[in-house]
């Protein structure tokens, strides 16, 4: 069994009344001498091997539509070779797309001259990488400014800068360190403070912490999420960690393939997955760690509706003891109307299904 | 899935043994020594088949080119070619005379300093040490003129090369259009091109620094373009998500990040260039190469020396170039603000000492060279005791060498010399491009013909083939020293490491060098040619074996010894068999460098190609000499192509 801590989601507002920040829509990435002559053909419905042995192509993104609000931690979760990496680089055009639309803050990338992409890639976006991709030859401070001495910005403005992120992801101490001199989290922690220091609208985060060890990969995960919290930026992660995934998405995406096989939030994921191959992966996550009461609760029946009041939005395991040691089934409540009951039964039958 | 890939491939059925590669070779080998027990002397290249007033053509253009080029108001193309002739003389004078103004004193503290601030301290001493042994070896004013031609050739190379790395580093389509070029320029012994150079630029100082160019040029490319290849993707990714123009990724990171192969390209870049010293001295190009040229039949001793002063000054610049680039290596230096500030007062500490230096010489009148005192007499005497000492047919060096030359004329260079000129002709072009096919593929094949063809068509066929068989002498002996010594230097670390510097100076010594010695240890008209090439060739394939055996996958070795086989069975079924793709690589290098050493001793009495060069060179028979030069770059094709194995194209795909 995989522990998986509370998801994050319940700390933040996501503003959905809003236009998305980022929509992508009919993404398709296809590498190969023939990959124009694809899409829009029913070739494109050809699986991944067809493909590979009739037209000597690879369908790395699939026919992927999404939209992330503002403040939204999005997160694409796959196995390796499922399309994540490659989908999140055509949302700036680090790959170019095969075909698509893809928009960020109201800008349409896909039809972006270079200068305009530049101009995006500069002020709008910023990413962390796997490898962190930092510059060996240059100390912490400058490494962090980078993307300031990019965009032209003066010297004595961009260290300055870079020394406020510093404090802000805990590394003022090493601002004259190289990058070599300090362990892969703390390098990672550089990584992350050079994408903040440009003030972007949209982080991407390319599987940032896959190459740190299980202990580590918490602390950045938490180190995360309060940046999230104190600074409320967009955020499109990608994870092949389903832990990490449900820790940190308020709405996750899973690839296989190159395509979305379903995208809902954790509870979506783990109370009622699309295919087998989700169910899969969730099969080992605790689902009272996930699951909300919204999950498990029934209609109320007249004169239940007085019984001990909880948020719909608090985890199963978190109810459990109040549902427990309550005579009465509790009630869960969404902007003070009540909405819905739990009882006993409904608890033990969540808690029954883990051991599936 | 695999599995469904698996069943459709055909199960290759075992081939029987006479169908194996080896044995087909060593049929077609078979055929042609029947052909030539068949046809012995019968078959020549046909008069019919060769152009023999390309010759006289080419002698009407060299003197419509001197003519031309002397006139009152030469045309636009000549004022281009005098141009950049006259404009790399001066150069070269110019840093001379620079180096002479400074005082012998200036510029031992100009070398000195800089390395000390560049380098530190131990590589400053051996600087120093440098400049005492070409004051001690009398050789102080070549040395100066050697470096000065040195620098200027290099610093023109890396004003060429480094840019053009850069391109071929940053554009795949760029790569692949210059790599058959810097693949033909690194093929082609220089020797072959010292002709048309001469008759474009004429003999002087800027023909020397063009020879030196063409061949340094090419590891300034390849080694950046593999430096900023070397860059992780993922920091140039970093940079371009970051916003960054290309010229941005350029400059902030991709050049940055290359440093150490880009220096490494800087240090090769002068290695190379070094060697050519003696070559150019043979085309205008002063200083050592000019002594060591000159020296060759009037001086030998003295000759020796020069080399001698060679290999010291590329060891001294070897040694100051790897320090400089390790010390000022930024991932490692970690400058604080105090440290820089320090630096810079000692930078400007160094310009002053220099300046006092140069100053001080000027005034006390301590003149342009090092000229007081020197140990050359006394190198020279003991250097030529030893020359003769192994000449005296009494000492029992000479009981070696006599019959060791004697037996590889006798029965190496004879036998193969007569098989290869009298062996009839057809014979010979169809035998090796069956080889080049089966060792290659076609493309190698038809190259090969076409290129045998060319000897043929310049009515070299005679020496052609006359040179080929002492190049397979040559490569034979290189190998039969140099598997062996690879495979031993690859099993044992002590062997290794005892095998290291020598091969450093091998490789460090200008092939001219390695002749002059043997002029006189083996006074057999061919070894001494052959004998040289072995010793300029080993070293890399003893290198290439090396790596080649050592690089073999450790897991393959483990299984092969958890099944209980003995060392030796490793080695013979596991380790050489794995390596066979590197001992390929081996032969082919081999060959091409024992071809350019095995003409250069065209200039000492081993006839063939090399002679008619010299002929060229020397009496002004510039047809001839071009004529054979490129029979030469034709025989260098062939040879590479034959060998260039099935493996090659697969080895360039991976790096």
């Amino acid at each position: 069994m995989v522990a998986v801590a509370e998801t994050a989601s319940l700390g933040h507002e996501i503003d959905r009344s809003a236009e998305p920040l980022i929509r992508a829509r009919n993404v398709w990435k296809v590498f190969g001498r023939n990959a124009d002559k694809i899409v829009g053909t029913p070739e494109a419905q050809l699986s991944r091997s067809e493909l590979r042995a009739k037209h000597d192509c690879v369908a790395a993104v699939r026919d992927v539509s999404f939209e992330v609000w503002p403040r939204e931690v999005f997160v694409v979760m796959g196995l390796s070779g499922s399309g994540k990496s490659t989908l999140v680089r055509t949302l700036i055009r680090l790959i170019e797309p095969t075909a698509g639309e893809i928009e960020i803050a109201g800008q349409d990338v896909t039809s972006a001259s270079p200068t305009e992409l530049r101009q995006l890639r500069r002020h709008t976006s910023s990413m962390v990488f796997q490898h962190f991709g930092l510059l060996a030859h240059r100390r912490v401070i400058d490494n962090v400014a980078f993307g300031l001495e990019i965009q032209g910005v003066s010297k004595s403005e961009r260290l300055a800068r870079a020394e406020e992120v510093l404090k802000l992801v805990g590394l003022e101490e090493v601002g004259n360190s190289f990058p070599d001199q300090l362990s892969g989290g703390m390098q990672q922690r550089v990584g992350l403070a050079r994408a903040f220091a440009v003030e972007p609208k949209v982080m991407l985060y390319d599987e940032p912490f896959s190459a740190l060890d299980p202990l580590i990969r918490r602390d950045m995960q938490d180190e995360v999420i309060r940046l999230q919290h104190e600074t409320g930026k967009t955020m499109v992660f990608i994870t092949h960690d389903l832990p990490e995934a449900l820790r940190l998405g308020d709405r996750i995406a899973i690839m296989r393939d190159g395509a979305i096989v379903q995208l809902g939030t954790p509870e979506d994921l783990v109370g009622s997955p699309a295919d087998e191959y989700v169910e899969n992966f969730v099969r080992d996550i605790p689902r009272s760690h996930v699951l909300t009461l919204r999950w498990i609760m029934r209609d109320p029946r007249p004169g239940e509706e007085d019984g001990p009041r909880l948020d719909v939005r608090t985890t199963v395991r978190k109810a459990v003891s109040l549902i427990a040691g309550s005579e009465r089934p509790v009630c869960a409540v969404e902007d003070d109307r009540v909405v819905g009951v739990c009882d006993k039964e409904a608890v033990l039958t969540a808690i029954a299904g883990e051991s599936d | 899935m695999a599995a469904v890939d698996a069943a459709r491939l055909p199960v290759a059925a075992p081939s029987p043994w006479w169908r194996s590669r080896n044995a087909l070779v060593l049929a077609v080998v078979a055929g042609m020594l029947l052909a030539f027990f068949g046809w012995r002397n019968e078959l020549l290249w046909p008069a019919s088949l060769t152009w023999n007033a390309l010759s006289h053509h080419l002698d009407d253009f060299q003197t419509w080119l001197s003519n031309n080029r002397n006139v009152a108001h030469p045309s636009v193309f000549f004022r281009a070619f005098n141009g950049l002739a006259d404009f790399l003389d001066n150069l070269v004078g110019w840093l001379t005379s620079l180096f002479f103004k400074l005082t012998w004193i200036g510029t031992t503290a100009l070398g000195v300093l800089v390395v000390l601030r560049f380098g530190g301290r131990k590589a400053a001493l051996g600087t120093l040490a440098a400049f005492a042994a070409f004051a001690a070896m009398g050789l102080w004013e070549p040395s100066m003129r050697t470096f000065a031609l040195t620098f200027a050739a290099v610093a023109l190379s890396l004003a060429i090369g480094l840019p053009l790395g850069v391109l071929a580093g940053r554009s795949d389509r760029f790569q692949r259009a210059i790599t058959p070029l810097l693949d033909a320029m690194q093929i082609i012994p220089a020797f072959a091109y010292l002709m048309p150079v001469v008759i474009l630029f004429s003999v002087g100082r800027g023909a020397a620094v063009v020879t030196t160019m063409i061949y340094a040029i090419p590891p300034a490319i390849r080694i950046t373009a593999l430096g900023i290849r070397g860059v992780p993707t993922n920091t140039v990714e970093a940079a371009t998500a970051f916003g960054a123009t290309r010229w941005q990724t350029l400059l902030k990171v991709q050049l940055p990040l290359a440093r150490r192969l880009l220096l490494l390209s800087v240090n090769q870049t002068i290695l190379f260039a070094l060697s050519m010293v003696v070559i150019a001295g043979l085309i205008g190009g002063q200083g050592l190469g000019d002594v060591v040229t000159s020296g060759i039949y009037s001086d030998p001793a003295l000759a020796l020396i020069a080399g001698g002063a060679i290999v010291v000054m590329a060891i001294a610049l070897d040694r100051a170039t790897e320090a400089m680039a390790i010390r000022t290596d930024p991932t490692h230096r970690h400058l604080t603000e105090s440290k820089k500030r320090r630096l810079r007062i000692f930078t400007a500490a160094c310009a002053v000492a220099i300046g006092l230096a140069a100053g001080l010489g000027n005034a006390f009148g301590a003149g342009s060279s090092w000229m007081r005192w020197s140990a050359q007499p006394w190198l020279r005497r003991q250097v030529q005791a030893a020359l003769d000492y192994v000449q005296n047919p009494d000492t029992f060096v000479f009981h070696i060498t006599n019959p060791v030359g004697n037996f590889i004329v006798k029965y190496g260079l004879v036998p193969l010399q007569s098989f290869f000129t009298e062996v009839p002709w057809p014979a010979m072009v169809f035998g090796l491009a069956l080889i080049a096919f089966l060792l290659s593929g076609l493309r190698p094949a038809l190259v090969t013909v076409a290129m045998l063809a060319l000897v043929g068509l310049v009515n070299e066929w005679p020496q052609g083939m006359d040179t080929l068989s002492q190049v397979l002498v040559g490569t034979l002996l290189t190998m039969l020293v140099g598997i062996p010594l690879g495979v031993w230097a690859a099993e044992s670390r002590r062997a290794e490491r005892m095998m290291r510097p020598v091969l450093d100076v091998l490789q460090t010594l200008p092939q001219l060098v390695y002749i002059i010695p043997f002029i006189y240890l083996m006074p057999v008209s061919l070894v001494p040619g052959v004998i040289a090439a072995v010793l300029y060739a080993a070293p890399v394939v003893i290198r290439l074996v090396a790596a080649g055996v050592r690089e073999v996958s450790p897991h393959a070795v483990e299984a092969a010894g958890a099944f209980g086989a003995t060392r030796a069975q490793v080695l013979l079924k596991v380790k050489i068999p794995l390596a066979r793709d590197a001992i390929m690589l081996g032969v082919n290098q081999g060959l091409i460098m024992v071809l350019s050493v095995v003409v250069i001793a065209g200039l000492v009495g081993s006839g063939a190609l090399g002679y008619d060069v010299a002929q060229g060179l020397n009496r002004g028979l510039f047809g001839q000499g071009v004529l054979a030069s490129l029979a030469i770059l034709a025989l260098g094709i062939a040879l590479d192509r034959v060998t260039q194995g099935r493996s090659r194209k697969r080895l360039g795909e991976m790096a």
